[in-house]
């Protein structure tokens, strides 16, 4: 019995040690140097090149499924990655902002205001799941970078880049049309959707942050019928008002004319890839308009980004 | 909750084997019943009320069926010949009718759940034709987890115990455990009360080497899923999905492919199921033997999907020949035909019902009832044709044994099991009857060089599926050529075991279809 207990100890233990193997094999090998296995699993953002990215923009299933990054680089040339997690909070936004800016100092960070209404103390099975998975066993969301990797092993190339051409956008094509009796969502209303003081507390950090190291924090609000309404709009408001940030309500008017019968993939909930380039256009113009950054298309340095479009036009 | 999915295999299954573990003899079958019923419960919610009824109407049906022996026996006792023949005949007509109801009852939630609609549909038509101003509405209902499986197992109990083949089994938990075992409730395999009874509540105890084998089994059937059947799957879907936008060559490669997934993704559900199983010292039957080295459509059969095929056999051919008026019309035609004729005859009859009950069992459309007559022709033909064959072959002195012919015959049988899992495939009959058409009329190589890359699948997903199904066909030879491979390795030394045990768990790790970019294959199976 105590041989038998042993053996599978032993087993175990082999097995964790050969997963740790195959995920430094597989994770991008200039991270995990620098930042360690789980960090880099953690934050795929830290498998771009440092210094290489523009704008990040953090939030929740609503950004990796209505921003599409490749669309601005396609359009603008900017550099852009959705640093999401399905049912994101706050603690975590902060985590995800603050490795973004010890790796890459991007000029923009757009916040997708929704996180800031979903309580820490209540956070969806699903979500912990996912973010176990990622933090523990980082392998599951990086095995299929075998097919970069072992046919690539004689050229050596030691960058070992994760090579995500999505950029964290997740491509959704499925359409199912919001049903119209939610078309008003947007009812005016003068009332304030509370925001728990922990949440409060993490943004408040967050604007430190990127107050401390030049960043530019932009609130934004991705269309999103089954969620989100006008008691949400007025607390964000509020909030951007007294942090003196500008805020961007996708929401308000329709802004961007989201035609709810085709551009939404779950009833209203999230965009698909219609609804996502109409949100990803408009905040590359905006990138435009601010000033803040430039044109990369024709930069050697930023060629894995010209690939990564081949890939995923392809 | 499915067999592939981390809550069975990281949690579900872990936690009952602890707590089986940790009670007595006694108490372990009720861990086993308590964990099926969760299960069912856990899926189907307040359907499990028919799973308990089905259930109960067996025990009960056999209790009385028993009882109604063992009075005929005692009456019986000392009385004449003649005598005897009465009164059996005058309780086998009261055994009749218990059996009778029992099946009827058993078998209308079944007809309930998964054929209402499709009949109403029918209806409705017929009334359209026959311009009558009537119509049924159509009403789609969600059917009590494994209502095709354990169906089958209470009639086929309840058919043994009136038989008189199996005792009414008394302990009514025993009969419980016995239609629901949590492994096998929803996709089989659909194993007989004589296979499991002895095994199914002893209690074993779970020992360090039935584990290893029970996880053994379930990492090879994870492996055939997540390899193979769940990389081609997008592959399959776009390529029956829009088979009009690709040329034949891709309807071709697409029903090939559709045949290996379904194989990969059953026998691999058959392997977790029989591997679940074995940790707990419960044999079940196997559902597969190498189907694909079947040298004709009937020995096809008797390989794949076993336990059903044996099912049919035992409780629809041979009822059927030995029905009083398939009997009348083969003595009939022994007499105007010749024996050889009146068989043919008799074993066609029986097969129509066998292919009819397979086709509509997989599912309540025509595509299926296709793929049934489909088989019945080719085998009813077959039948015909196989004494002609051989007579041939022996005029042209051709060995029949000879390894090139049976290959031959081999790759003939695969080639019409493609064919029949097309029309299982398609979404209606029509688009299986499309693809032919354009495999024949257009068949067109250089156009499906252009098209092969854009069905979700690159290189290097062929070149993976390839090295698996090498390993897989490997496997098989082995197995076919009478080889214990499982024991085979537990006679290997430890570095040679845990060397296979870690590639094969690393090859499901880094290899498998999962994740971003995947669409993992429904389990297909449960639905039928």
């Amino acid at each position: 019995m105590i041989k038998n207990i042993g053996k599978s100890i032993l087993f175990m233990f082999i097995l964790f040690l050969l997963i740790a193997g195959i995920s430094c094999l597989l994770l991008p090998w200039r991270a995990v140097k620098k930042y360690g296995i789980l960090y880099t699993a953690n934050y795929p953002i830290l498998s771009e090149e440092e210094n290489t990215i523009d704008a990040v923009v953090v939030g929740d299933s609503l950004v990796y499924s209505g921003i599409n990054p490749m669309v601005v680089w396609d359009k603008y040339g900017y550099t852009m990655y959705d640093c999401a997690l399905a049912g994101q909070i706050p603690i975590i936004s902060y985590e995800t902002i603050q490795e973004s800016i010890n790796s890459q100092h991007p000029k923009v960070i757009f916040l997708e205001s929704d996180v800031l209404f979903r309580n820490p103390k209540n956070i969806p099975i699903d979500t912990i799941k996912l973010w176990l998975t990622n933090r523990y066993i980082p392998i599951i969301n990086y095995h299929d970078n075998w097919k970069k990797y072992l046919f690539n092993f004689l050229n050596n190339d030691k960058k070992f880049t994760k090579f995500d051409f999505y950029k964290g956008y997740h491509l959704i094509k499925k359409i199912k049309p919001a049903p119209k009796s939610r078309y008003n969502y947007m009812e005016y209303s003068k009332e304030y959707l509370p925001i728990v003081d922990e949440n409060i507390e993490y943004f408040n950090k967050i604007v430190k942050l990127c107050e401390k190291n030049e960043v530019k924090l932009v609130l934004i609000s991705i269309p999103n019928l089954k969620l989100w309404n006008y008691k949400k709009h007025n607390s964000i408001s509020d909030l951007a008002n007294k942090y003196n940030l500008e805020f961007i309500d996708f929401n308000l008017d329709n802004l961007l004319k989201i035609n709810w019968q085709i551009d939404v993939k779950d009833g209203g909930g999230h965009l698909n890839f219609r609804g996502a380039y109409k949100v990803s256009d408009y905040l590359g113009n905006y990138l435009k308009d601010s000033g803040l950054v430039k044109d990369h298309r024709k930069d050697k340095k930023y060629q894995s980004w010209n690939e990564s479009y081949k890939i995923y036009t392809s | 909750m499915t067999y592939f999915g981390i809550k069975y295999i990281f949690i579900f299954l872990p936690i009952v084997i602890i707590l089986y573990s940790l009670m007595s003899k006694k108490l372990k079958p009720i861990i086993l019943l308590c964990a099926s019923l969760g299960l069912i419960f856990y899926i189907s919610k307040w359907l499990i009320i028919y799973v308990l009824l089905s259930f109960l109407s067996i025990y009960l049906a056999g209790l009385l069926l028993q009882k109604i022996d063992s009075k005929r026996d005692l009456i019986c006792e000392g009385k004449e010949r003649e005598e005897r023949k009465k009164i059996k005949g005058k309780y086998k007509r009261y055994k009749k009718i218990i059996l009778i109801i029992t099946i009827i009852f058993n078998v209308s939630f079944l007809f309930y759940f998964k054929y209402l609609g499709f009949f109403a549909k029918i209806a409705n038509r017929l009334f359209v034709i026959f311009k009558i101003n009537l119509s049924f509405e159509i009403v789609k209902f969600i059917a009590p987890i494994g209502i095709s499986y354990y169906t089958l197992k209470a009639i086929s109990y309840i058919v043994d115990v009136y038989n008189e083949k199996i005792s009414a089994e008394k302990n009514i938990l025993k009969v419980c455990l016995y239609l629901t075992f949590f492994p096998s409730i929803m996709e089989g395999p659909i194993a007989r009360y004589t296979d499991v009874k002895d095994r199914i509540y002893a209690g074993n105890k779970v020992t360090y080497n039935n584990l290893c084998f029970g996880y053994q089994r379930i990492l090879f059937g994870m492996f055939k899923k997540y390899v193979i059947a769940d990389r081609l799957n997008i592959f399959v879907k776009l390529a029956f999905q829009n088979y009009m936008l690709y040329s034949g060559v891709t309807s071709l490669v697409g029903a090939i492919f559709y045949t290996i997934m379904l194989y990969m993704e059953f026998s691999g559900t058959m392997d977790v199921v029989i591997g679940s199983a074995e940790i707990f010292d419960i044999i079940l039957p196997e559902n597969f033997r190498q189907p694909f080295f079947s040298k004709n459509i009937s020995e096809f059969w008797s390989r794949w999907h076993i336990t059903l095929g044996t099912w049919l056999k035992d409780y629809i051919f041979y009822p059927v020949s030995l029905s009083k008026p398939v009997k009348m019309l083969t003595n009939f035609n022994k007499k105007v035909f010749g024996h050889r004729f009146a068989s043919i005859i008799m074993g066609g009859i029986a097969l129509f019902f066998v292919w009819s009950l397979n086709g509509l069992w997989h599912g309540a459309g025509l595509t299926f009832l296709f793929f049934g007559y489909y088989h019945f022709a080719l085998i009813f033909l077959g039948n015909i044709f196989e004494p002609i064959i051989a007579k041939i072959c022996e005029i042209l002195n051709i060995n029949r044994q000879n390894k090139i012919y049976v290959f031959f015959r081999i790759i003939k049988t695969t080639i019409l099991v493609f064919i029949g899992e097309l029309f299982f495939r398609a979404p209606r009959l029509l688009y299986g009857f499309g693809m032919i058409k354009k495999i024949v009329t257009d068949f067109n190589v250089a156009a499906f060089k252009n098209e092969v890359f854009a069905l979700g699948m690159d290189i290097k997903d062929f070149a993976i599926v390839a090295l698996a199904l090498i390993f897989i066909l490997v496997i098989s030879i082995l197995k076919e050529k009478g080889k214990n491979i499982r024991e085979d390795i537990s006679k290997k030394p430890i570095y040679v075991r845990w060397t296979l045990y870690y590639a094969l768990i690393l090859a499901i790790i880094v290899f498998g279809a999962y994740g971003a970019g995947y669409l993992p294959v429904d389990p297909i199976y449960v639905d039928f």
